[in-house]
């Protein structure tokens, strides 16, 4: 089994890929964009995977499973990655599967190595920008569990600072927090409790490699079928609802 | 003339894929060598029209949700497989940046995996580049006039191949917008252009006197002028007469439009001593557009109407003409919003 990961919701372009061994491998290329500058999804992107197999030395038509990040995060990020995605697994009839991109940040902090005994649940939070964030809660025995996340705790939605405190304040359990979310809403959260990694730990990076891990056993299917989750309605459609009130 | 002789080659490029989403098309086409159009497709969105305008962001969530079909169909009506492309041709720009990146994110893709070479297209370009499609091409040099909801545009065209020498432009609106916006305040609904055209064949066009512009400079073009002028028309009118004149007040409004177009194109025809026109745009479909441009007594192209409005028959027919880039030179290739960039002046 050889997997392809893709993400593009985040600032950052992160691509990776996992193969079954002997011995398995696990490769990795990511960009991250300097403080202030735009993200570069649309000229990474492609060029990054290219790299990956080139260091994997295979083709496309050696891919099994493609793995995608469908979001929540920035809108053009997300439709560059799932654009991006579909056409490979169309043009080479490459199974594609959809991945969340809270799921799989909430992965960083349970994998081996990462688990903190004395946490119970792990809040996976995204930047949203305008003062909101981009949040989903699981238990953290249940994040790893391939494909099956279990019920979230707390479901993927965007939330004002306000209402992610009273929802995280809400779960009564030990919890952590993860993402570039949660350094943007750090105030907020710790005040609930929760624990939040310093700045610099790579727990707070979305990267592939975690959409590989969990598109590990899934089957993925027709490319069409993938769409980002954007989890919210474009500013238009708010101010015609609005209007016509 | 090299770029001539590529584009009647039949090698090394048989099979086009063209690829356009630069507003609220979906498009994709498949175009041979020679310039056959095998499959035109053309998905538009029709969505907008409840905003009063193209919205750029949900414009790009239907781009994607449509272009994997768009795709599929083009193939399917050329009876062709994707393993017998041999270029992948794409609108880089100018265009709405999110809707852009969705077409050049699938194309970029779709070649890569084939490892085909790609050919980004200037819009602008891909407009002209449609009046050399088979089976009537139209050979340059030609002035062309390109028309629509997004560009007004005056260009010299020497040859098949991608820079042109621009004469003049919109400097506010587009003419395409000053149709729709006209529409709109005639009460047309949106987007009004052709509802605007049919009100207009009922009235007479020399009732009211609609400014067309023609102090502005050189061979530019402006259109802002003709909206307001038309707004203080209806302010002016009582509410009956406005319902009583709505056919001449449309008809006076498109007569303006339409001779702010055709004023700047006769100059133009005789500062460069031209005598071949190729009209494209959506605006180039416009009935009184065709029958007044007839009389300027040269030779006149303007394309199905198909071809006129967005299409991605016409990014394959222009990508026949430039060299594409070989795989992997374009992983990185991104979009433009604006077209300064390729629309050199010479
Ligand atoms: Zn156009």
């Amino acid at each position: 089994m050889r997997i392809l990961g893709l993400d593009t919701a985040t600032r950052a372009t992160s691509v990776a890929m996992i193969e079954d061994g002997p011995p398995p491998r696990e490769l990795e290329a990511r960009d991250d964009p300097p403080p202030g500058a735009r993200p570069r999804h649309a000229m990474r992107l492609l060029a990054l995977a290219a790299e990956v197999l080139d260091e994997a030395a295979v083709g496309w038509p050696e891919v099994d499973l493609i793995a995608v990040g469908v979001g929540p995060g920035t809108f053009t990020g997300l439709r560059i990655g799932v654009a991006t995605a579909r056409a490979l697994a169309r043009a080479r009839g490459i199974p594609l599967t959809g991945v969340s991109t809270l799921h799989s940040l909430a992965l960083n902090a349970s994998r081996d190595g990462q688990r903190r005994d004395d946490v119970e649940v792990i809040i996976a939070v995204l930047d949203a920008r305008r003062g909101e964030a981009f949040a989903a809660a699981w238990r953290q025995d249940e994040i790893a569990r391939t494909g099956s996340p279990g019920t979230p705790l707390m479901a993927p939605a965007v939330y004002t600072p306000r209402a992610l405190a009273a929802r995280v304040g809400g779960l009564h359990a030990a919890s952590m927090a993860i993402g570039d979310g949660a350094l943007a809403f750090r105030e907020v959260l710790e005040r609930q409790g929760t624990f939040i990694p310093e700045d610099h730990s790579e727990l707070h990076r979305v990267t592939a490699i975690n959409h590989c891990r969990l598109a590990r056993g899934l089957r993925g299917g027709a490319p069409d079928e993938v769409l980002p989750v954007y989890l919210r309605v474009p500013d238009a459609e708010i101010s015609r609802r609005a209007a016509a009130q | 003339m090299a770029h001539r002789a590529r584009g009647l080659d039949p090698e090394p490029f048989r099979v086009i894929l063209g690829i356009e989403t630069s507003c609220d098309d979906t498009c994709a086409a498949i175009v041979t060598a020679g310039g056959e159009v095998r499959a035109n497709v053309i998905s538009s969105q029709g969505v907008h029209d409840r905003y009063g305008g193209v919205v750029p962001e949900i414009a790009s969530r239907h781009h994607l949700e449509l272009i994997g079909a768009v795709i599929d169909d083009a193939f399917a009506r050329a009876e062709i497989t994707p393993e017998e492309l041999d270029l992948v041709a794409v609108t880089q720009g100018p265009g709405l940046v999110g809707a852009l990146l969705v077409g050049v994110a699938t194309a970029k893709a779709l070649a890569a995996a084939y490892e085909l070479p790609l050919a980004p297209v200037d819009h602008l370009h891909g407009h002209v580049a449609a009046t050399f499609l088979a089976p009537d091409p139209f050979e340059p040099p030609f002035l062309a006039l390109i028309a629509s909801g997004g560009h007004t545009l005056l260009a010299y065209v020497r040859d098949e191949g991608p820079a042109f020498e621009v004469l003049g432009q919109t400097l506010d609106d587009a003419a395409g917008e000053a149709f729709d916006k006209g529409a709109r305040l005639l009460g047309l609904g949106y987007p009004g252009g052709a509802a605007l055209e049919r009100l207009a064949r009922e009235g007479h066009p020399d009732t009211f006197s609609f400014p067309t512009a023609s102090r502005v400079q050189g061979l530019d073009f402006s259109f802002a002028g003709l909206k307001t002028a038309l707004l203080y028309r209806l302010r002016e009118l009582s509410e009956q007469e406005v319902e009583r004149q709505r056919a001449d007040l449309a008809a006076s409004y498109q007569r303006a439009i339409v001779e702010a177009l055709f004023g700047k194109v006769r100059r133009a025809l005789s500062e460069t001593g031209l005598d071949r026109l190729a009209l494209g745009g959506g605006v180039a479909a416009n009935g009184a557009l065709r029958e007044r441009f007839q009389e300027l007594g040269v030779e006149l192209a303007v394309p199905a109407r198909e071809l006129c409005t967005d299409n991605a028959a016409m990014i394959a027919s222009a990508a026949r003409f430039r060299d594409p880039l070989p795989y992997p030179d374009y992983l990185e290739l991104d979009v433009y919003a604006t077209g300064e960039r390729t629309l050199a002046a010479r």
